[in-house]
């Protein structure tokens, strides 16, 4: 329970309160000098649907590690965030032979602007990124109620690998979705 | 670590509720250092010249830091995260008066609220967030109080006859929850469980009542409940039978929990249970004259306890769900006593097994009941040694009335003696098999999620397991000069009956189903991986069945021989008084029967299990085929199915036997592409058919016979409740094949175009906790 994390809803959407966008969405990558711009956006965005707010270290920890794996999607007249995608990428050697593992953190979408395909967007930037950098597997938590997101990481070639009991604060618990994307070696994690 | 530099205070400021202003600059003075051996050195100045250096939100961090350490950071001053933080105008604490007088309904009235609190306790949640939440539980614990005198929400409240019956009442049913909580915390302690996911038992520094006796809270209770009845006349009856019972659901919980480590008869054990489920049903009639006091519950209270963590709301469920819930928790009080009954180590099994399938599972608290049940001082069930639950178990399996087993074994003390060195053998692996069987038990107490995770662990061990009872297998043939046989007879090569690594990979072959089971159950599974998992388990489960097939022939043909040699050796050793090598255990035919029966359910379960899973194998992928089935036959955009295949089937790997089959192989069984789909229906409908006519006799001798002919004894209901579903599953396949066999023959379509069938069906894939055996995933076929 390391990796405690609440992650994109898609609860609150439904057809009639989406918006539709002027133009297309703009999406790019992050980098620290757009921390006063963006970060407390970010925060805002991330924290609206949950229940523990993250303090401002944890993003730090993600952002000033791996912020060329953060990916933002910006309103295109107004440049307002309306997207994020926060991953980080580690060697992962609790378990023989060691793996380099992507993790996405946290993803979000405002609620207006969900349904038009921007968190699989952000989530394939972060992908491509990874495995640009070698990743040899990407994993991730998803609350179980969360239906939406499971289909879209699953659309995406993930797969279930195991259910973690009461694993949020609010009492839900979490599938840990995994995508491998390369061959591993004999030896295997179980956990 | 984290630069902590203006920036922080900048983006707390933004904060739309900003705290009360402070100036992070106005420091204070250093304070004067002054201690021998150390020089006190003001850094203040280098660090503030270093920190101006850095980017604002630059983190100077070790390779130490990791996540876990940035989740558990604090940002001071953020009302979600600073424990001290207050809104302007707010109190640290709630002014709510203990002291005032309570109307007979805010009684009522607080201690449902009680109820309910620890209720999510039990759930799961912290006691700060529940009972903790009580201003009168918490002027009772702090200070901490000593004696029973000083457990009071009211200091010095007095005990003498003049006090208000109904703060004597309040005070009295806190005293009993308090203890209550105390040991059901202990046990949970003692127990395995997983603190924070199962339960949290922690206590923020507070005791519950730890050092005040129960006996004497108990006559607390009485004499609370005495002065109620001797004031009754100044109540409306109902009023004084709604605290009353109350009251005494508090003393009958304390006596259950009392007893319950006693492990002794279950009938007795099981009165309070008994009077508690009486008592909870009168409590819920009466529940409407509580009249609830809100103001003397508050999350402010957590400001007090020893906790990083700001307040967080109270979790309160519903009275309906408080009602259910402890329903449940008494119904499986009763019943979790049952196991005490030992009859076989199969039945224990199963036990376990039925007892923990059930939906929703039983609290923590009942299921560390349950292992205390089991463990306890490594005494099975309070009077049975793991020596004799194993070894029962291996003389059902593999060993009826074996020479193996025979407890005269132990006392021969001439070194060359076969029976020595038997004994010696059979020691040796019950020393390096009793844990893991053990753990098998103990996997299946805890959540269903941990039960998948913690199985597959074992595998690993149980591979060993297995390699090693094959070495000593190989050891004790040569002392039973044991002769080998040809298996399968119509056959095969010579070889030996090898019982204790059968006995092995029998249990090896049981977790492994066990895994993919839960699989099912859990909803691990995307649909499009259906067809390949449920060929997975029809391979495992026939592979098993006919193992079980070769230690049925082994110990028949054991048996067979043993009882020729013992004719014989019966007038020799009655003759010369000698304990000849041959001799059979006592009972010998007792324990052939029992082993025979257990043989005869368990290979038809296994042989079941694979017929309805290779049907419903067979109708998922006819359903791909048609198109019906969301999600599959499409190319996913990252990784490859190859790649999928390896991270579900990573567990079994490393597992020897059954191999596992290359992805190449496992595609083509599953999607069969020699068959057309019309015949993989047809063999859908028929393996179907085959086991609900298998199931039907299954639950024939369930029914008929008594437990202990399909081993379930103290389990009885919940066997044939899972048969009956197992059983409705296999109806459910053999419908759906037939409809859309059907539709494929109205669609009149030439072989090969599938696609038009799927107009004029619509195929709808149940969640676990929609079908009639959760692992058992039946696809539902309509018409359009």
């Amino acid at each position: 329970m390391s990796e405690r994390k609440d992650s994109w809803s898609d609860k609150k959407s439904s057809a009639n309160q989406h918006i539709a966008l002027p133009g297309k969405l703009r999406y790019i990558q992050y980098q620290h000098s757009l921390e006063s711009q963006y970060l407390p956006a970010i925060r805002a965005l991330i924290s609206k649907d949950l229940s523990e707010p993250y303090s401002i270290y944890v993003y730090r920890y993600f952002l000033c590690q791996w912020g060329h794996l953060c990916f933002m999607a910006l309103h295109p007249t107004d440049s307002s965030l309306i997207g994020v995608v926060i991953c980080k990428l580690e060697m992962h050697s609790s378990h023989s032979p060691p793996t380099l593992r992507g993790y996405i953190a946290m993803l979000a979408v405002s609620a207006e602007y969900r349904g038009q395909g921007v968190a699989t967007a952000l989530v394939k930037m972060a992908i491509d990124a990874m495995i640009k950098g070698n990743a040899d597997e990407i994993v991730l938590e998803t609350e179980e109620t969360n239906i939406p997101a499971m289909r879209l990481y699953e659309r995406l070639g993930f797969l279930r690998s195991k259910k973690l009991h009461r694993y949020y604060l609010n009492g839900n618990s979490a599938y840990r979705l995994v995508l491998l994307l390369k061959e591993s070696a004999t030896d295997f994690c179980l956990d | 670590m984290v630069s902590l530099s203006k920036e922080l205070m900048d983006l707390s400021i933004n904060d739309p509720n900003p705290g009360p202003n402070f100036d992070a600059f106005q420091e204070p003075p250093p304070p004067a250092l002054s201690s021998e051996g150390i020089v006190a050195q003001d850094i203040t100045q280098r660090f503030l010249s270093a920190a101006a250096t850095l980017e604002p939100g630059e983190i100077i961090k070790d390779g130490f830091f990791t996540l876990f350490e940035s989740v558990g950071a604090l940002e001071i001053m953020d009302p979600k995260m600073d424990s001290g933080c207050l809104a302007p105008g707010e109190s640290l604490d709630d002014d709510y008066d203990v002291a005032r007088p309570l109307l007979p309904s805010e009684v009522v009235g607080i201690i449902d609220q009680l109820l309910s609190l620890e209720m999510a306790w039990h759930l799961g949640y912290p006691l700060s967030q529940t009972i903790f939440t009580s201003v009168y539980i918490e002027r009772m614990l702090n200070p901490a109080p000593r004696t029973l005198q000083d457990a009071d929400f009211i200091k010095n409240g007095g005990d003498g006859s003049l006090r208000d019956p109904m703060h004597r009442a309040l005070r009295a049913y806190c005293l009993g929850l308090l203890k209550s909580c105390f040991y059901v915390n202990e046990r949970i302690k003692h127990e395995h469980s997983y603190e924070e996911e199962d339960f949290v038992t922690n206590t923020y520094n507070r005791s519950l009542l730890e050092t005040i006796d129960r006996y004497e809270i108990r006559d607390e209770i009485m004499e609370a409940r005495k002065i109620l009845h001797e004031t009754r006349h100044t109540l409306p009856d109902e009023m004084t039978h709604a605290l009353g019972f109350r009251l005494e659901f508090r003393t009958a919980f304390l006596r259950a929990i009392e007893l319950s480590e006693l492990r002794s008869d279950p009938e007795s054990l099981s009165l309070p249970w008994a009077q508690m489920q009486g008592v909870w049903e009168v409590i819920n009639k009466t529940r409407h004259l509580g009249k609830p006091v809100p103001e003397a519950f508050s999350t402010k209270i957590q400001r007090r306890l020893a906790s990083t963590m700001p307040p967080r709301p109270i979790v309160q469920p519903s009275p309906e769900e408080t009602y259910e819930h402890f329903k449940k928790l008494i119904a499986d009080g009763i019943n979790v006593l049952n196991v005490l009954n030992y009859a076989d180590s199969q039945s224990l099994l199963n036990f376990v097994l039925h007892f923990q399938a059930q939906k929703p599972q039983p609290l923590v608290y009942i299921r560390s009941i349950l292992q205390n049940f089991l463990f306890n001082d490594m005494v099975i069930l309070g009077r049975l040694s793991i020596r004799q639950v194993l070894d029962d178990d291996l003389s059902i399996v593999v060993l009826p009335s074996s020479l193996l087993l025979d407890p005269a074994n132990d006392s021969v003390e001439a070194p060359h003696h076969p029976r020595y060195a038997i004994a010696h053998q059979m020691e040796l692996f019950r020393q390096r098999a009793a844990q893991s069987y053990l753990d098998i038990f103990r996997a299946f107490c805890q959540n269903r999620c941990r039960v998948r995770r913690t199985l597959f662990h074992s595998l690993q061990d149980w591979e060993m397991v297995q390699t090693d009872a094959e070495e000593i297998d190989q050891l004790l043939q040569l002392q039973t000069e044991e002769k080998p046989l040809v298996y399968p007879p119509s056959g095969g090569v010579a070889s030996h009956s090898l019982p204790l690594s059968s006995w092995a990979y029998h249990y090896k072959l049981r977790l492994m189903e066990w895994t993919v089971q839960l699989g099912f159950e859990l909803e691990i599974y995307q649909p499009s991986e259906l067809a390949g998992m449920y060929w997975y388990l029809s391979y495992l489960s026939k592979t098993r069945a006919r193992h079980l097939e070769r230690i049925k022939f082994f110990t028949t043909h054991r048996l067979e021989a043993s009882l020729a040699t013992t004719n014989i050796n019966a007038t020799a050793a009655a003759a010369d008084g000698t304990g000849k090598i041959n001799t059979a255990s006592p009972h010998p035919s007792l324990q052939h029967a029992r082993s025979q029966s257990y043989l005869h359910v368990t290979t038809l379960e296994a042989a079941l299990t694979s017929e309805l899973a290779a049907a419903l194998c067979d109708l998922y992928t006819a359903l791909d085929r048609l198109g019906l089935m969301q999600g599959t036959s499409r190319q996913l955009p990252y990784g490859t199915d190859a790649l999928r295949y390896e991270v579900r089937m990573r567990p079994f790997v490393t597992v020897g036997l059954p191999e596992l089959p290359t992805f190449e192989a496992f595609l083509d069984t599953v999607t069969q592409p020699g068959k057309q789909t019309a015949s993989l229906l047809e063999g859908a409908a028929r393996a179907a058919a085959h086991a609900r006519a298998g199931l039907d006799r299954l639950l024939h001798l369930g029914s008929s016979g008594a437990a202990t002919e399909v081993f379930a004894v103290g389990s009885l209901d919940r066997w044939v409740e899972r048969v009956r579903g197992w059983n409705k599953a296999a109806v459910a396949v053999g419908e759906a094949a037939s409809t859309v066999s059907k539709a494929i023959v109205a669609a009149g379509v030439a072989a090969g175009d599938d696609g038009v069938v799927a107009e004029r069906l619509r195929v709808e894939v149940p969640r676990p906790d929609k079908v009639d055996n959760e692992w058992w995933i039946v696809p539902k076929v309509t018409e359009k």
